[in-house]
């Protein structure tokens, strides 16, 4: 079962080609990585996923709707926890939910607000502002608001950016508990990150997929000493 | 109601931000008391004059902290995440225009309270110059919307103070355009502040000798190509920030 598929996906702004004819299949329930280095194309593919920009051309299918036609519905059924926390400073953490729940319009939302706050264990921060929290909490919180409308598909841009060891770990608990269940698209520029989290990862360069494989297969096809030499090799078309 | 849904947050954010408070309601309640303990012999500082005098320029702070508002929303990705929402482009303008509107309701009570506990008589005009006064209030969110779309959230903060100064020294607040006269009268007819002063004033004093045609398609122009163009470029900049 195919929750996202893309046929020659292009981008372009004015001149520049940002993303350039993807292809692109990702499987439901499925934790699929897209890396690659700084202007690779990724925010752009995941801004085009997500709704945000339109592509200058090529097909976005998500759970067998054509984002040309059926955006607002594409949007029901998806969510995003941007790279920077994109939480509302001056409401607490449950309004933040509730605001959220209100964007979604969800039926039952006290119900879906402490499954969210048991799932994160946000009882403790629960009525604190929540520019008062510290980054990881924040992205914690940022990640939660994310699942409020049950998503199909959830976009997680480099979510663990600038947090410690242990708040990157927690992080990578929560992300584990979704696998399965949601799936998931995630940029990280973390390598150990995408191979220990990820089911498959994909990697850009210069707009365009280059390779596609678990971190396994991707080791072997570069004969590579780790995943990150290999995604080096890959990345840099075999010149490092 | 997806709309009503954000104004509320919009509107927490903003009471929840000391500064918004001080400037919008504070400073504006500050000057009504103390011009008056001077006993300035001009006719711009009696009670009846100055306070539609201090509600515009109240609406001058609306301005900033709308503009600031969303140019902070613009910047911390808030507006990113709301963008893969099924929001519309309407539930965010009126979103952010419900949100000012019970400030600017608050305002113009706290105002004509104090002003009537300083002498101002109670007048039934007092409850349809609150009416015009808040459909004025719309030009100022709009217009903070338009800059807050524009610039950044450090630039709001400058481009928010022009609008303060010209609201000052063009609506005849403290002295009449005349007593410069030559270019600055112009300027001042060019511009909606003295308009929105004559309506308000106007209204209040069940007068209108002070209103002129002029005034009237002057502000209607500002009001209407300020509201299609804040539409507009917030619109727009949705689309471009996230290039």
């Amino acid at each position: 079962m195919i929750a996202i598929e893309t046929k020659k996906l292009t981008k372009k702004f004015k001149d520049k080609v940002a993303v350039n004819e993807i292809d692109l299949k990702i499987k439901h329930g499925e934790l699929f990585a897209l890396l690659g280095v700084n202007g690779a194309g990724k925010t752009t593919t995941i801004k085009m996923l997500s709704g945000l920009i339109l592509p200058t051309s090529g097909e976005i299918i998500i759970e067998n709707m054509n984002m040309k036609k059926e955006v607002f519905k594409i949007k029901e059924i998806l969510n995003v926890s941007p790279q920077e926390t994109a939480i509302a400073p001056n409401l607490t953490v449950k309004e933040n939910l509730e605001f959220m729940a209100g964007v979604y319009q969800i039926k039952d939302k006290e119900k879906k607000i402490n499954e969210l706050v048991k799932e994160f264990k946000l009882e403790d921060v629960l009525n604190k502002r929540a520019k008062t929290l510290s980054g990881g909490w924040q992205r914690r919180v940022s990640i939660a608001i994310s699942l409020i409308n049950n998503p199909k598909i959830l976009f997680l841009d480099e979510p663990t950016l600038g947090l410690d060891v242990i708040a990157r770990k927690e992080l990578w608990k929560v992300i584990n508990s979704l696998k399965g269940r949601i799936t998931i698209i995630l940029t990280t520029h973390y390598m150990e990150e995408a191979e220990s989290l990820s089911d498959r990862i994909g990697i850009m360069a210069n707009g365009s997929i280059v390779e596609v494989g678990t971190a396994k297969e991707l080791i072997k096809k570069t004969k590579a000493k780790n995943f990150e030499d290999a995604f080096v090799s890959i990345a840099t078309g075999g010149e490092l | 109601m997806r709309m009503i849904n954000f104004a509320k947050r919009n509107f927490k954010e903003l009471i929840r931000d000391p500064l918004s408070l001080i400037f919008e309601i504070v400073l504006p309640l500050f000057l009504l008391f103390i011009f008056q303990q001077f006993d300035i012999p001009a006719e711009n500082y009696k009670l009846e004059n100055f306070t539609p005098s201090i509600i515009l320029f109240g609406f001058s702070f609306i301005t900033l902290f709308t503009a600031t508002l969303i140019a902070k929303d613009r910047t911390s990705s808030f507006l990113i995440r709301l963008g893969t929402s099924p929001m519309k482009s309407s539930d965010y303008i009126l979103g952010y225009i419900l949100s000012l509107l019970p400030i600017v309701l608050i305002q113009n009570i706290l105002f004509f309270l104090t002003a009537i506990m300083m002498g101002l008589e109670f007048s039934i005009s007092i409850i349809p110059t609150i009416l015009v006064s808040m459909i004025i209030s719309i030009f100022f969110i709009s217009l903070g919307i338009l800059i807050g779309s524009l610039v950044s959230e450090k630039g709001t903060g400058g481009l928010g103070s022009i609008v303060v100064q010209l609201v000052c020294f063009t609506s005849g607040m403290y002295f009449p355009k005349e007593v410069i006269g030559g270019v600055f009268e112009v300027i001042c007819k060019a511009l909606p502040f003295e308009a929105c002063l004559n309506i308000i004033q106007g209204t209040l004093h069940n007068d209108f000798s002070n209103l002129t045609l002029i005034h009237i398609i002057v502000f209607l122009i500002y009001f209407i190509a300020v509201i299609l163009f804040s539409i507009i470029v917030f619109k727009k900049r949705m689309i471009s920030d996230n290039k």
